[in-house]
């Protein structure tokens, strides 16, 4: 095993692998940006390198200085969590070009499935359904012919694309060469290769994902399914373990198909094959994520293992720690994406500080954070700033333990959207597993917040009034206020 | 006692105020009377009984808003300085009046003195607070009606600027 490791990331999830490493007993070099000196990543490693760059996710994105980075300090190997270099071909290439080991697959492996159209076609060639579809690889007016030819709805994607960026549905054939010009100019913009396509958009839809692990010789196992429905602006903030409902031919076949299509990529590390449900069963190819999910922990709650610490067996050449017969799942998982955002102005981020922080405590609850008070949410990295992962027995166990565990999350100073997953979780359809990834428009009404009757805008009212310092002064006839009590206005 | 504290709570605005101290506190909102309790509670929370209702406290300041977790709810309210209001609402015009009872405390300056808009004028004490009446504008001081504890009534006439000025 490694002796030392540099973590590529920030946030929760810096945090999240720097829990397992230490664990494991490996020293733990984090990088940070200047905005990032005081975070708990930088806190919680042995030692921390700074990133410089004038904007701050620019820093986690410089290869040269994170290798320089790792080098300096004597990392044996470089984890580079979700998002920034996760998916970067280049970056694991260079990695391993350095001599040390990049915790992730093989360069070629991260290029064929960062290439959503090479990905589908390989898909096809493992005889995994994929959706029908036109890639525009030509002129635009023979893609919006073969396009309009496939029928509409539409989806139109970007081919480098990811996280919802450069996505859109088109309804009939007078938007779709507008639409598509859009998407080429947004692809370009984000991705810097302004290569689209476009599949049958399959109504309401629902997200399936299948964990996979494989040793990089062709060798794969399941970790089941993960049900990723509840989504908005095309991403996720509610994911389960198992699917809400899934039969349990159809799930197998799912999971069977995953663990062939990335055995017959030689995948190595821990990965997730998405899939598009539609509600007749029929199931199509999404994608392939190569490397750690954001919803891994729903995985590791519902089948007692800790995929960091198999990537790093995997990486440190020690093989798959386990045979497919060993994964045997128990009970339910749910996890909330807590994000700074203020779902009444259709989820737009939120920035302020963290006033207040208490997070709840409970052997069947995992709160993935990587926030303390004080520290500032702006606008300069994700608005995802932590997650509750809850476990049941069963999935009403998993929703009635997540409900409790997000009433007791407290985060004061910037808008989340706690309250707002507990009314997703609590509602009808969303307990009779009734999910597809339209659930949020679907339901914006009865999602949005329920008025307060009188009684309880008395109590907000009153609890705000006591909250003023002049206020208690005349309430209690004395000049500072009692110290152990809450927080006043000087 | 009727020091309204205004609090902004989605988009309507409400008045509290204090009816009763003892034996217990009585506050007043939009007309209507609601028994309140508070306590610590264990994890650093308070705990707030209003008419023999619990509720599960959590208050974080930002600026003039006060974020809240009531019950697992959170709430965002927006205040408005009383002391500051009664500052503003005293000063509205030439004449500088008392927004509610009180005595003198401090007299700055006297008929004839130039002032500059936001100088104290007088400084009073109400309902146990200290409060700086300040001059609305650039002027004269025409008069000044009170003395050092002087005791006066809501609406009194306090002092005043020369029209002119």
């Amino acid at each position: 095993m490694f002796d030392s490791i540099l973590i590529a990331n920030r946030g929760e999830i810096a945090c999240r692998i720097l829990r397992t490493a230490r664990r494991m007993g490996l020293r733990c070099i984090a990088v940070y940006h200047h905005a990032d000196r005081t975070a708990p990543h930088v806190a919680l490693a042995d030692a921390a390198i700074e990133l410089h760059a004038d904007v701050p996710t620019a820093a986690y994105l410089d290869s040269a200085q994170i290798i320089a980075a790792a080098q300096a300090s004597g990392a044996a190997c470089v984890h580079p969590g979700y998002g920034f270099l996760a998916e970067n071909a280049a970056f694991a290439a260079a990695v391993e070009a350095a001599g040390l080991v990049f915790v992730g697959p093989q360069p070629e492996v991260i290029r064929l499935m960062g290439d959503k159209v090479h990905a589908r076609a390989f898909a096809e060639g493992a005889g995994v359904p994929v959706a029908p579809s036109a890639i525009q690889d030509g002129s635009l007016d023979d893609f919006v012919e073969r396009a309009a030819a496939i029928g509409f709805p539409l989806l139109i994607k970007a081919a480098a694309g990811g996280g919802g960026k450069g996505m859109s549905i088109v309804h009939d054939a007078g938007e779709l060469t507008e639409r598509a010009q859009t998407a080429m100019r947004e692809a370009e913009r984000y991705f810097a290769d302004g290569r689209i396509y476009a599949e049958r958009y399959i109504e309401r839809p629902r997200h399936i994902e299948v964990q996979v692990l494989g040793n990089g010789h062709g060798d794969v196992i399941h970790l089941f399914e993960r049900e990723c429905s509840v989504q908005r602006r095309f991403q996720k903030i509610i994911e389960e373990a198992p699917a809400a409902t899934l039969d349990p031919a159809l799930r197998a076949r799912i999971c069977t198909a995953a663990a062939e299509l990335a055995a017959r990529a030689h995948y190595r590390n821990a990965g997730t094959v998405e899939f598009i449900l539609a509600p007749d069963g029929a199931f199509y190819f999404l994608e392939m994520n190569t490397r750690l999910q954001v919803e891994h922990p729903v995985t590791e709650m519902i089948c007692g293992v800790d995929l960091v610490e198999a990537q790093l067996k995997v990486a440190a050449g020690q093989g798959l720690p386990w045979q497919q017969e060993d994964i045997v799942q128990h009970g339910h998982a749910v996890e909330c994406r807590i994000c700074c955002e203020d779902p009444a102005q259709d989820f737009r981020p939120a920035t302020g500080s963290v006033r207040k922080l208490a997070v709840p405590q409970g052997d069947k609850l995992r709160f993935d954070g990587g926030l303390v008070e004080g520290q500032a949410v702006s606008a300069a990295f994700d608005s995802m700033v932590g997650k509750l992962i809850c476990h049941g027995t069963d999935r009403t166990a998993a929703i009635d333990g997540t409900i409790a565990a997000l009433r007791e999350l407290v985060l004061l100073g910037v808008d989340t959207n706690i309250d707002y997953l507990v009314r997703v979780l609590d509602h009808a359809d969303f307990r009779a597993g009734a999910l597809h990834t339209g659930f949020v428009t679907e339901h914006a009404a009865a999602l949005a917040p329920p008025a307060l009757s009188t009684d309880d805008r008395a109590a907000v009212l009153i609890a705000a009034a006591l909250g003023v310092t002049d206020f208690r002064r005349l309430a209690f006839d004395t000049p500072e206020p009692h110290a152990s009590i809450g927080a006043w206005r000087n | 006692m009727g020091l309204d504290f205004k609090f902004r709570l989605d988009t309507s605005e409400h008045a509290i105020s204090i009816r009763a101290r003892r034996p217990a506190l009585v506050v007043d909102i939009d007309g209507q009377a609601y028994t309140a309790h508070e306590s610590a509670a264990a994890d650093g929370a308070s705990v707030l009984e209003v008419d023999g209702r619990r509720h599960h406290v959590w208050r974080a300041w930002e600026g003039d808003r006060l974020h809240l977790r009531v019950d697992g709810r959170t709430f965002s309210v927006g205040y408005e300085d009383a002391i500051v209001a009664a500052q503003q609402a005293a000063g509205t015009d030439d004449i500088l009046r008392a927004d509610m009872p009180g005595v003198v405390v401090a007299v700055h300056g006297c008929a004839g003195s130039a002032v500059s808009a936001g100088d104290t004028v007088l400084v009073i004490e109400s309902m146990k607070m200290q409060i700086n009446i300040v001059a609305p504008r650039d002027g004269v001081i025409e008069t000044i009606e009170v003395d050092v504890n002087d005791a006066f009534d809501k609406g009194a006439v306090l002092a005043a600027l020369h029209p002119s000025t």
